[in-house]
Formats: C-alpha cells, structure tokens, sequence
C-alpha cells in the first residue's frame, strides 16, 4: 500500500555540472579556512614541544641559577641564545621553564575546573528544581567575587607553591565551566530527542552520558582553550605579585617582575617574556575561534 | 468495550501559572483498543498533548493531575519515572512532531535505534543491531544497511520521521501515539508516512493515537474521532458517522473546523470561511460553553449552562444546546 520512495541518492550518479562559483575563490576560503586552524594549532604545538621536548633532547643552563660573570649578556650570545639576565640566568632556560610551569598550572586548572564545572552545572540544568536552586547560587557567589582578588587571598593563605596556584585559580574556573554546561544543558535538554530518549526509558545518566554531553562538548572544549589562555595571564598576574611560583623557580609573571626594574635600561628583560605570553594566548584564543568556526558553536 | 487497550477515565491537567489556575485538561474520557485507531483533533492550546503526555507521564512536577488512565489495566497517572520506565517502549510509544530534532544529531541513526533496544531487550550489540536493520526495512528505508551508519544530517525529512517510527517501534508497543507526526512534512511524505503508520499497525496489532489539528487526516485515517477544545471532549464519533457523504456532525465547533478546509470546488478567490475570535483563556474559569462566544447559534442558556458530554445517537457523543440539524452549518 505504501508507495516506495525513491533514494535519490542511490541513482546512478549524473555527470557533474559546471560550478557557478569561481574555483580559485573556492580554493581561497579553503585555505584561509585551514589556515586559520592550523597556524595557531603549529604555534601551540611547537612552544609545547619547545618546552617539554626539547629540555630533554638538548641540555640547558640552568633557569634557577647563574654565574655572576656571565651577567647581563645580550642576546645571541655563544651558549645563551637569549642572554642572560642581572643574575647571570639562561634566559631561554627561564623562559622554557617557566612555560612548563604556565601550561601545567593552565592545563590542570581547565581540567579541574571542566570535570567539576561540568558535572555541577549538567546535573543543576538535567535535574532543575531544587538541585539548580542551589548550585546556581553557589556558582554565582564564586563568579561573583573578583578573581584575581579572591586568587591572590587563596594563594597568600596557601602559601607560594604550584599546586596552590592551582587550586586558587580553580575557584573561578569551576563556576565558568559550570555556567557553559549548564547553558548548553537547558538547551539540549529542551529537545525532542531527550524526551524521545526519556520515552524509550532510558536512564536519566545514560541520557546525559550519551545525548547531552556529546552535543555540549563542543562549546566546552572552545571554552576551555580561551580558559587556558585567561588562566596563563592569571598565573603570570600572581606570579608578577610575588604570590605565584616561589622564587627561585622561573616563571613567566616573575621574570616580567624582575625585568621590570630596569625597564628603561634593559626592557628586553620585560619584552621577551611578554611576547611569548602573548603569542600563546592569541594562538590559543585563535585556536578556539577556529574550532568555534568549524563546529557551529556560539 | 472491556478489551480496551488504553481506557482514559475523568482525565484532568492543571498548571499553576502567575498565582492563577490553568485547566489545561478538564475531564477527558476516551478508551482505544488494540489495532484501532483514533485521531484526538483540536487547535493550539485544547489540551490534545498535553493529555497525551500526562498519560505518558511527560509533564514536569509543576503539573497537577488527577483522573485515571489505565493501560492494560494498569493505572498509569501517579506512577513514579521509574515505574514509567517499564512500560515506556514497552507498552507505549511516541512520534513527534518535529523529526529534525527528534533525532542526537551526534549519532549515527543506527546506533540510537540499536540502544533504544537494548534498554529493554538484553540481546547484543550485534543482534540489536541485526534487529535495528530489520527495523528500518519494516518502516520500508531503502538500502537500510547503509543508512544505518549515517547521521541524522544525512537525512530527509520524511526519512527521519521514518527512523523516529523505527525507534518507537523498536520494542514492539502496544500503544503508539503520534502527536502531530505528519504536521513537518509535505503533502506527500505525509501520506506516506500514515499509510505507513496504518500498515504498521495492521501488521503489529497496536493501537494507534493520532494528535492533530487536521480534521481531513481524522476523517482519512482514523476509526474514532474525538474533537476537543478548552480542554473538554465536544463531540466524539465513529469517523464514519462524522465525515463523508451522510456525515451528520452535531457539535458546531467541528462544523465551523470542517468549514474552514479549503476546498477544490469552492469559486476562486472567495474568501475562506474561519473560526472567528480566539481560543478561550483557560486560566478564567467561566459558566456557560466555553465555545458560545465564537458560536453562531449561541444562545442565552448556552452562556448560562455548561452542556455536557452525552451520547445522544449511538456511538455519538456531543456537547451543545443547540447542535446543528443535519449536520448542516445554521
């Protein structure tokens, strides 16, 4: 009774027809398209192998220590490829280790704050009520205290030390990763296919483990490479302010800290490591809005 | 009438919205038996799915409701989600309105019909998924092996609706309800997708619940049609007795609905004839039939007394002081 409908698609395949659109056009946006990912994906990824790979394949001066007599050397100099500072210190060493430290703190922060943030904010939107009641108002206080301020009294209360940057600086990037998930959540949830799920009674878990989480992700993940990116900036903030990495060990923040002091003389001191902050954070923050572009996200 | 599959008993709905009461179902009966089926018609906002969805136990906590709904004898209204989860699938199924999202779009169709079977089945992946290609071929895909690995973005409207049929019959319901299932698609994926539906249900033995606002659908497909509005049943009959050469509808709700459908032979360019004035807002309760402000032939007893639900011929039932004669329009 019923009528067969047709596959179209299982035709046998017509020969193509001429394009309307400019095929070097075409091409371009291609390229641009791929550009736009690929060149801060190549950045990140060679400032992550410069700084985890290469310290074990080349051996480099030391980053805590120097000998007085090497002091002030310029740049290029014969066994210092971006001479040394006041104290005789590699500063390439510096910068190396000081970005394991950044990527580390950045890296573990975003983890920390997404595994929380998410699981706080998918069960307050999935379950509603009561539940996002209460963690809504939990997330807003947090969110609602400046961060840097409220960073720098965990940090001093702490002490200086990398896992306590860590945990500082987790206590707002819970509440952001717990705000996208639970934004994306209520939209998701709102969908026919949850209820549909929900009809063929699937449990309330599997549902969110197999229908919510793989359509939230992707505007997790875009978040948490700009999250990386403020994180960076906020760990060189605390280490600039003396509340970060305990001295001697290098960090980005305090070598900008140190070189600040003879600004005027020497502002190579101040500019190098600032740079290097600053390519990692456009290339991160690029990075996301390519992802961004490519998966639809708002 | 005592092997009916779903029997629905005094069904009420009400929400609490701005400190007022909203009586979105106000004492509904109908019952459905297996291998029938009935079209429930009515306008935006007349209670048709929300019924439904109590009887499914979709409404959120805010919703009240009381009344019975029995699914093979078994009371449905007051269960917990957890009891639900027996039956839902099982016994009872849903097709919705909207088949571009009604499927995961981050799922390939296969795998979400695959473990809409093995939610309640403790069969393989393999043999769910065996059963999944068995279930495309039913709701007649073509090349079902290969659509099985594909997107939900790689489909048609009409092939989406399709798997959402496969998915609501993947364990086999007794009942399936489909709420404005045709409604998203053109003219004639819609007459396929019914045919379709029907055959199903003849090959099945379900029962089958069509929500919708098209009366030329009810008239087309159903057994027993049910016409709501404000919430209340108006008129229910046999579509045969309602539609068709010698069809006799009383209520004039229905009458001034089958007016409103454009027809072929009218003149060009006349104008169409509509229901004037708005549906009635539900959260002021009022005397009266709650039809008579948009009733031609409203009289003073019709904004005094609430006419009720009563089976005046057999099999028909309608609610009206004065119901047309004939079947005609006054």
């Amino acid at each position: 009774m019923a009528v067969p409908i047709n596959d179209a698609t299982l035709a046998t395949a017509a020969p193509p027809l001429p394009s309307l659109v400019d095929a070097r056009h075409l091409r371009t946006q291609r390229v641009g398209r791929a550009l736009r990912l690929w060149v801060p994906a190549g950045i990140l990824i060679l400032l992550l192998g410069i700084c985890f790979v290469l310290p074990l394949i080349v051996t480099l001066p030391s980053s805590t220590s120097g000998n007085i007599i090497y002091n002030n050397e310029a740049p290029f100099s014969p066994g210092h490829w971006l001479g040394t500072n006041v104290q005789g210190v590699d500063i390439f060493s510096q910068l190396v280790y000081g970005g394991q430290v950044a990527f580390e703190i950045s890296i573990s922060v975003t983890v920390i704050g997404m595994a929380i943030g998410c699981t706080l904010g998918v069960t307050a939107a999935y379950f509603g009520g009561w539940v996002d009641a209460v963690i809504s108002r939990v997330l807003d206080i947090l969110i609602a205290f400046p961060a840097l301020v409220l960073a720098l009294v965990i940090a001093e209360g702490l002490g200086p030390s990398e896992t306590h940057v860590i945990w500082a600086l987790s206590v707002f990037s819970i509440p952001a990763f717990g705000r996208i998930a639970r934004g994306g959540t209520l939209t998701v949830r709102g969908l026919p296919y949850i209820t549909a799920a929900r009809l063929s009674g699937t449990r309330a878990w599997r549902t969110i483990a197999r229908h919510i989480m793989p359509n939230i992700l992707p505007s997790i993940v875009t978040f948490s490479l700009l999250g990386i990116g403020v994180t960076i900036i906020l760990e060189g903030a605390l280490d600039f302010l003396g509340y970060g990495i305990p001295t001697p060990e290098a960090s980005w923040g305090s070598m900008i800290a140190a070189g600040q002091q003879v600004l005027t003389a020497q502002p190579e001191y101040v500019l190098i490591p600032s740079i290097v902050l600053l390519i990692t954070v456009v290339a991160l923050n690029t990075l996301g809005d390519a992802l961004r572009e490519r998966w639809g996200v708002q | 009438m005592s092997e009916a599959l779903l029997e629905v008993r005094d069904l009420r709905v009400a929400f609490a919205a701005g400190g007022r009461e909203i009586r979105a179902v106000d004492g509904v009966s109908y019952q459905v038996e297996a291998g029938r089926t009935l079209a429930i018609i009515g306008e935006s906002g007349s209670g048709k799915t929300v019924g439904c969805r109590a009887i499914m136990g979709l409404l959120p906590d805010t919703a009240r409701i009381s009344g019975s709904a029995q699914l093979r004898g078994t009371e449905m209204i007051g269960l917990t989600d957890g009891q639900l989860r027996k039956h839902r699938g099982q016994d009872m199924a849903m097709v919705f309105q909207d088949p571009a999202r009604s499927l995961n779009p981050t799922m390939r169709v296969g795998t979400q019909i695959t473990e809409a079977i093995r939610t309640h089945r403790k069969v393989s992946k393999s043999e769910a998924g065996a059963q999944a290609i068995e279930l495309l071929r039913l709701v007649r895909i073509p090349a079902a092996e290969r659509r099985f690995h594909e997107y939900p973005h790689q489909l048609s409207g009409g092939m989406r609706q399709r798997i959402m049929i496969a998915m609501a019959l993947a364990c086999r319901p007794r009942l399936l309800i489909a709420d404005e299932a045709t409604t998203a698609l053109d003219v004639t994926t819609q007459a396929q997708i019914m045919e379709l539906l029907l055959e199903l249900q003849a090959e099945l033995g379900m029962a089958l619940i069509l929500i919708s606002h098209d009366l030329g659908l009810a008239a087309s497909y159903a057994d027993e049609v049910v016409v709501m509005y404000a919430g209340k049943i108006v008129e229910q009959a046999p579509a045969s007795r309602l539609f068709g050469t010698g069809g006799t509808v009383k209520m004039r709700y229905t009458r001034a609905l089958l007016d409103a459908i454009p027809h072929i032979e009218r003149p060009a360019h006349a104008e169409l004839p509509v229901v004037g004035g708005r549906p009635p807002d539900l959260s002021v309760l009022r005397a009266g039939c709650s039809f008579a402000p948009r009733c031609p032939a409203a009289a003073d007893d019709c904004k005094e007394k609430e006419p009720a639900l009563a089976e005046h011929a057999a099999g028909h039932r309608w609610a009206c002081w004065h119901p047309c004669e004939n079947g005609v329009s006054a």
